[in-house]
């Protein structure tokens, strides 16, 4: 009988790898700020319970980020370094996680697209050719749906909240909306090579489109349509899935890093 | 901000095993209050979890208010 050494796993190949690690990378790095994000209202949320959501939520992308970080020694990558040594030009981040949010209605607005749109891309692994992805992204994806709950219901809370409740939100959609998009990317050989070696089930236009299903929704509640917002990937880096450079912030940056505890490291 | 209520939480270890109480929390609706018992009891390994608005109770009878004392 075969056993699990004798097993032939067609993982993909040598070409699409560095494609595949650039993508873990914008995940891992992307989960560590948002992480640091919710836990910036663990105190100061607008009830004790919906700070306590962000505790776990906190709680759960820290956790996420790390095990993503842990993928990429299958690339040879120093994770010790990528986690405390980089600058901030080289993080690959979503950019709406750059700044601490202005307030609440900003931080709803990325559990809902920014939280959403990482949760539409990790279920894209959930089949995945790369098995360190495809034995991982299941039961994060189950820990992301009270993220989405979380996030959709006060989404419409704020929505129907009346004045300047619903137009905090409408704001914080107008800026975070468009930024999502084009996370995404556009079809490129790059991303259709993840595509056909089954890395992602399906391509960049695809995951957008699914991405706009999950939260058209809710953009229906504060007036807004995904079908108005021009894409324009002039900008756009594939390998940061970003349009601006930069980075996260000085603050964000020493925070994420951790060097205030470094200097407690004595080995 | 929207109106408050009281949910009370509900839960058990297994399932056939009855209801217990385990505690409340402020919710403004059922879609909030469903997320914040799940972020603020699951510690323990539930088998499942139920939030009821406290307004939904309705008394049946309560010896103190007989007056009778039993």
């Amino acid at each position: 009988m075969p056993g699990p050494e004798t097993e032939v796993t067609s993982g993909p190949s040598a070409i699409a790898l560095p494609g595949v690690r650039d993508l873990i990378l914008v995940l891992a790095d992307s989960k560590r700020l948002l992480g640091m994000r919710y836990a910036g209202w663990i105190l100061g949320a607008p009830e004790l319970e919906a700070g306590i959501a962000c505790a776990s939520m906190a709680q759960d992308e820290w956790g996420h980020g790390r095990l993503l970080y842990a993928l990429l020694k299958e690339f040879g990558d120093d994770v010790d370094a990528l986690e405390h040594g980089r600058e901030a030009a080289q993080y690959r981040n979503v950019e709406l996680l750059d700044r601490e949010p202005a307030g609440w209605p900003e931080l709803v607005a990325i559990n809902v697209f920014v939280d959403g749109a990482l949760s539409v891309q990790l279920d894209a692994l959930r089949e995945s050719s790369w098995a360190p992805a495809r034995l991982r992204v299941a039961k994060m994806l189950d820990e992301e749906r009270f993220h989405a709950a979380h996030g959709a219901a006060w989404f419409r809370r704020l929505a129907r909240g009346g004045d300047s409740a619903t137009e905090a939100l409408a704001r914080a959609t107008d800026a975070a909306l468009p930024i999502m998009l084009h996370w995404f990317g556009p079809d490129s050989e790059r991303e259709q090579l993840l595509a056909d070696e089954g890395v992602l089930d399906a391509r960049a236009s695809k995951l957008r489109a699914r991405f706009v299903d999950r939260v058209s929704l809710l953009l229906s509640d504060v007036d807004r349509d995904a079908a108005d917002v021009r894409l324009d990937f002039g900008a756009y880096d594939e390998v940061t899935r970003r349009s601006s450079g930069g980075g996260p912030d000085p603050r964000t940056i020493e925070q994420v890093r951790g060097d205030k505890n470094r200097t407690f490291l004595m080995d | 901000m929207a109106y408050q209520k009281v949910y009370e939480v509900f839960a058990r270890k297994s399932r056939g095993e009855p209801l217990r109480h385990i505690g409340n929390l402020n919710a403004p609706d059922d879609a909030l209050a469903q997320v914040y018992a799940f972020d603020t009891y699951d510690e323990e390994k539930w088998f499942d979890m139920w939030v009821v608005d406290r307004s939904n109770f309705h008394e049946v009878f309560n010896r103190n208010d007989a007056g009778s004392g039993n």
